[in-house]
């Protein structure tokens, strides 16, 4: 054993430079791995985690204000039943700090029992008044910390005494600011007028599989509580779960290249080191070493680079990648995996060590197998290939390139299967950095752009629909219509809530997204349906959609057409305005605006304020999700960052592989007068040989495979064009030249510094 | 042409360190073949390469066309070679992606080459009788035709002094003879060359043989 760890330490110490590039491979793809497995794993298992700390309800019954008594009574009637709790939801409640207020605030008014959120600082409520327990969304954004105060409308200096988090819905901002008040205390301090009334039951069953059961029976024994509509836990995480896939899938993908890059680097950097080592390996053969003697001692020498190495790339990915992580599981109330994350990491480590170490043990073990003599000849592990490019082609290469860069390309060349690996892994990293280019640029879109949501109208006048024609004269303004809007609920399934949206005429003209199957609506008992909801629905072109409205009234539509929309999810129906308002007379109206083009929407907002309206901007798809598109931006950067030194690890081994294999010639060049210059000529030929069809590959690959396939992907959500554009390319080509210079420049400066006597020698 | 003088050199450190050129006093005229002939080990490799500018001595001077070796910069002993010096090796080193005579017209490609090289490589490979193979590759060619390419390559920058390590050592008689008349022919070019050798034969073909041993020139 010791003559295995003095060998290894040996090679190690002959060869700092190499060592320490091998190293920073590792870690580069322990740091992508670990990355993706830190969002992954946080996104995958977050919902679980979250649901089982804030102990969230299976069923959350929402309905309008009714008599506690009466609700009880129908809970109590349910089969299987664990716990149930009342709260009193208040809606467009006036919430204030010193800096920061919202008119559009939720108040939970809490009655006894079970709870559903979890505490991460602070106690609970208790009987005493003034004690308030704030959403940690709202404490995060307005900056409240235990015994800050906060009021709700006339109760000024209410004392924040716990910070709550709760999965069944999104973190403020992206959802209203809630706060969470004992009932018993208020009642205690302004007293109770008559039964309490409540609006909202959260109900735990004791066995989860029997939920559609209990489900069917809360409809049907729901008789004198209006608008009812229930919520599952398995709805809520459906919801999360579509969105974390798109996320999850393309980490995965990502590590995946990060692996194979630094797998086919390394297995490349072994093979050149063992041929290199090849008459010292013959002549331990001949004294008597055996070929396990040989692997071993390769593996040592390996393993003592990679098990260090992996664990500080697995630091750093967890560094990286944490931050970003848990600000997005925050935004969507979530909690951070912790402790959990250990084993994930663990494993994540023993991978990243365990390649390199197999990657160079078979080499040694292959060139083992080889007679000694043979090996101290220095025979080749496997004769190199050395047939000549065709003529027609070498003259065609000869006439694209100068001569230096062209000997470059072809020493590069000469070693085909690698360059064809290294190609396709800076090939697919290439497509994945395009692809996330893409991706930024149409979130990007989707947060400015009220065009992305299919929105052809720029503003909204709050004015009564017999307003249209006077909003219809101003300059300007290409149409007009009055648009109605409600919220209503899927009458049979899970209670999904569902924005309906209705127009006079054509709504096509005003909002327009895009038809994935079926037809427009022609009738006022056709719908156009969100794919979203159609999803969650089990929806289809001649489905029968029943639609609860707020009034409690009940109307029916044929499904013409699914669309596309991020709107609420893709939750979403557009119906003709004479069905809706014949049975939701009382929806509430507003006028769409749709400018001509080229006009500033300021200026016709000004006509729109002069007439008396209240004019708005139409909102674009995720106007209010800053947050999270902000923290989705930080996760692709820090993989995009990731990915870019893959790249140009990838470039600089393949470099540094080839001008150790060829230091020979590099030196009978410098022998024969070549400069610094020159030999970075040299190089800037190889890097070539390697970036160009690289470009291209990925490329292509984005436009053909990748983009339409994470547009597949998103589809619930969004049609998105994830094809790279000109500036994407323009950027992705500048970075490949950066990269390539920066490899050059390293490789070179190493190259030329080499003693031309001991190069030449070999 | 080449005037090398009190060149010393070292190697090692520490306990390792050993003195390989003890002040060698070396000159060479134009169109003068000097065979330095010395055993494995005697210094005669590292004084060929300090000629050459491939490496530096620790003391001594070193001129070559008149211009010095010494305490000149890395740039200005690159423009030397290329100029003024042309190597020949023992194991030729001729680059195996490239044919005999892509190998030939290699240092004509470097920033700062006379012109008109690809003419003179094509002269070279006529008159070295190797036209017919000038395609192959190297490793379709015997160690004869490597070699007289690989002394094509050094002549083709038309060098003034021509340095060759062990040239006869991968070559049988036969085409050990061919090449020391080549190296002949060179000089009657008025080319200065300079070759080491461990064969009392092969030295024999010189016009002046300088025995070295233990780092010393007799």
């Amino acid at each position: 054993m010791s003559a295995l760890w003095r060998d290894a330490r040996a090679g190690l110490r002959r060869h700092r430079g190499r060592v320490l590039l091998s190293a920073a491979g590792i870690a580069l793809g322990a740091a992508m791995l670990s990355t993706a497995t830190v969002v992954g794993f946080g996104l995958n298992t977050g919902f679980a985690r979250s649901a089982r700390a804030a102990d969230l309800p299976d069923v959350i019954a929402r309905f309008e204000e009714e008599p506690i008594g009466l609700v009880r009574r129908r809970i109590s009637a349910l089969p299987d039943l664990a716990a149930y709790s009342f709260r009193l939801e208040l809606t467009n409640a006036p919430l204030y700090t010193g800096g920061h207020s919202s008119k559009q605030g939720v108040v939970e008014l809490m009655g006894g029992g079970r709870r559903g959120y979890a505490l991460l600082a602070g106690h609970d409520l208790s009987s005493r008044f003034g004690d308030v327990v704030v959403e940690q969304g709202v404490a995060r954004a307005w900056g409240l910390h235990l015994g800050s105060s906060i009021g709700l409308g006339r109760l000024s200096g209410l004392r924040v005494t716990g910070i709550a988090q709760s999965p069944d819905d999104v973190a403020y901002p992206l959802a209203a600011p809630r706060v969470y008040l004992s009932r018993a205390a208020l009642e205690a301090r302004f007293g109770a007028e008559g039964e309490r009334r409540v609006n909202v039951a959260e109900i735990w069953l004791r066995n989860r599989s029997l939920l559609n059961e209990v489900l069917v029976q809360a409809r049907a024994s729901s008789f004198g509580i209006r608008g009812l509509r229930l919520v599952t836990r398995d709805g809520v995480k459906v919801l999360l779960d579509q969105a974390a896939g798109i996320v999850i899938a393309l980490l995965v993908a990502l590590s995946v290249i990060a692996l194979l890059t630094a797998a086919v680097m390394l297995a490349a950097s072994a093979r050149a080191e063992v041929q290199r080592r090849l008459v010292g390996i013959g002549v331990r053969r001949a004294v008597g070493a055996s070929r396990a003697h040989i692997a071993l001692a390769q593996t040592v020498e390996a393993a003592l680079v990679a098990v260090p190495a992996g664990a500080v790339g697995v630091a750093a990915g967890t560094l990286a990648a944490s931050g970003p992580s848990d600000r997005l599981l925050q935004t969507i109330n979530e909690l951070p995996p912790g402790g959990a994350l250990v084993l994930p990491l663990l494993a994540c480590w023993l991978l990243t060590a365990a390649i390199p170490v197999l990657a160079s043990a078979w080499p040694a073990l292959r060139a083992s197998r080889r007679q000694p003599i043979e090996l101290m000849r220095g025979a080749e592990l496997r004769a190199p290939g050395r047939r000549r490019l065709p003529h027609r082609a070498a003259a065609r290469l000869q006439a694209l390139l100068p001569r230096l860069p062209m000997l470059g390309a072809r020493l590069v060349a000469a070693r085909r299967v690698r360059l064809v690996a290294t190609v396709t892994v800076l090939g697919v990293s290439v497509a994945f950095i395009l692809l996330m280019l893409a991706l930024a640029s149409e979130l990007g879109t989707l947060e400015n752009d009220p065009s992305a949501l299919g929105k052809r109208y720029q503003l909204t006048a709050s004015l009564p629909a017999s307003a249209t024609r006077r909003v219809r004269r101003l300059k300007d303004v290409a149409a007009a219509s009055p648009r109605y809007e409600v919220q209503a609920a899927d009458a049979f399934s899970l209670g999904e809530t569902i924005d309906v949206i209705a127009y006079p005429g054509d709504h096509t003209v005003f909002e327009a997204p895009p038809l994935v199957t079926g037809s427009r609506l022609r009738g006022p008992g056709q719908v156009e349906v969100g794919d979203g909801l159609a999803q969650v629905l089990g929806l289809s072109i001649g489905s029968t959609l029943a639609i609860e409205m707020p009034s409690g009234r009940e109307a029916r539509y044929r499904v013409a057409g699914i669309v596309d929309s991020l709107q609420h999810d893709g939750r979403v129906v557009y119906v003709s305005a004479s069905s809706l308002l014949a049975v939701e007379p009382t929806a509430s109206e507003q006028i769409a605006v749709r400018l001509t083009a080229g006009t500033e929407p300021s200026t016709v907002s000004a006509e729109l304020t002069a007439i008396g309206a209240a004019p708005a901007a139409a909102g674009a798809a995720i106007g209010k999700g800053h947050g999270l598109i902000e923290a989705l931006t930080g996760i692709l950067r820090a993989v995009a960052i990731v990915d870019g030194l893959v790249c140009l690890y990838a470039l600089i081994q393949a470099l540094v592989i080839t001008a150790r294999e060829r230091r020979a010639t590099i030196a009978v060049l410098r022998a024969s007068g070549a400069s610094a210059g020159a030999v970075r000529l040299l190089l800037t030929g190889a890097a070539l040989a390697v970036l160009a069809p690289a470009a291209v590959l990925g490329g292509l690959l984005e436009r053909i495979v990748l983009g339409p396939a994470m547009a597949r992907l998103a589809v619930d959500y969004a049609t998105l064009e994830l094809s790279a554009g000109r500036g994407e390319l323009a950027l992705v080509l500048a970075g490949l030249c950066l990269l390539g210079a920066i490899a050059v420049l390293w490789v070179a400066r190493d190259a030329t510094r080499r003693p031309i006597v001991g190069e030449l020698a070999g | 042409m080449l005037e090398a003088c009190g060149l010393v050199k070292s190697v090692g450190r520490g306990r390792a360190h050993r003195r390989v050129l003890h002040g060698v006093d070396l000159a060479v005229a134009p169109g003068e073949l000097v065979a330095v002939l010395g055993r494995s080990g005697s210094g005669k490799s590292t004084l060929l390469h300090l000629l050459g500018g491939l490496d530096r001595p620790e003391e001594g001077t070193i001129s070559v066309a008149g211009e010095s070796l010494v305490g000149v910069t890395e740039r200005a002993l690159t423009r030397i070679r290329l100029r003024h010096i042309g190597f020949v090796f023992q194991s030729f080193q001729l680059v195996e992606e490239l044919s005999g005579r892509e190998n030939v017209l290699l240092p004509t490609r470097l920033a700062g080459a006379p012109p008109g090289g690809t003419a003179r490589a094509q002269s070279l490979i006529s008159g070295l009788g190797v036209e017919q193979v000038g395609e192959h590759l190297p490793h379709e060619l015997s160690g004869g035709e490597q070699q007289r390419f690989a002394i094509a390559r050094a002549l083709v920058n038309e060098p003034d002094l021509v340095l060759a390590d062990e040239p006869t050592g991968n070559l049988d008689a036969s085409a050990a003879a061919d090449l020391l008349g080549l190296l002949r022919a060179i000089t009657e070019q008025g080319r200065a060359v300079v070759m080491v050798t461990h064969e009392h034969d092969v030295a024999a073909a010189a016009d002046r043989v300088l025995e070295m041993a233990d780092g010393r020139l007799a």
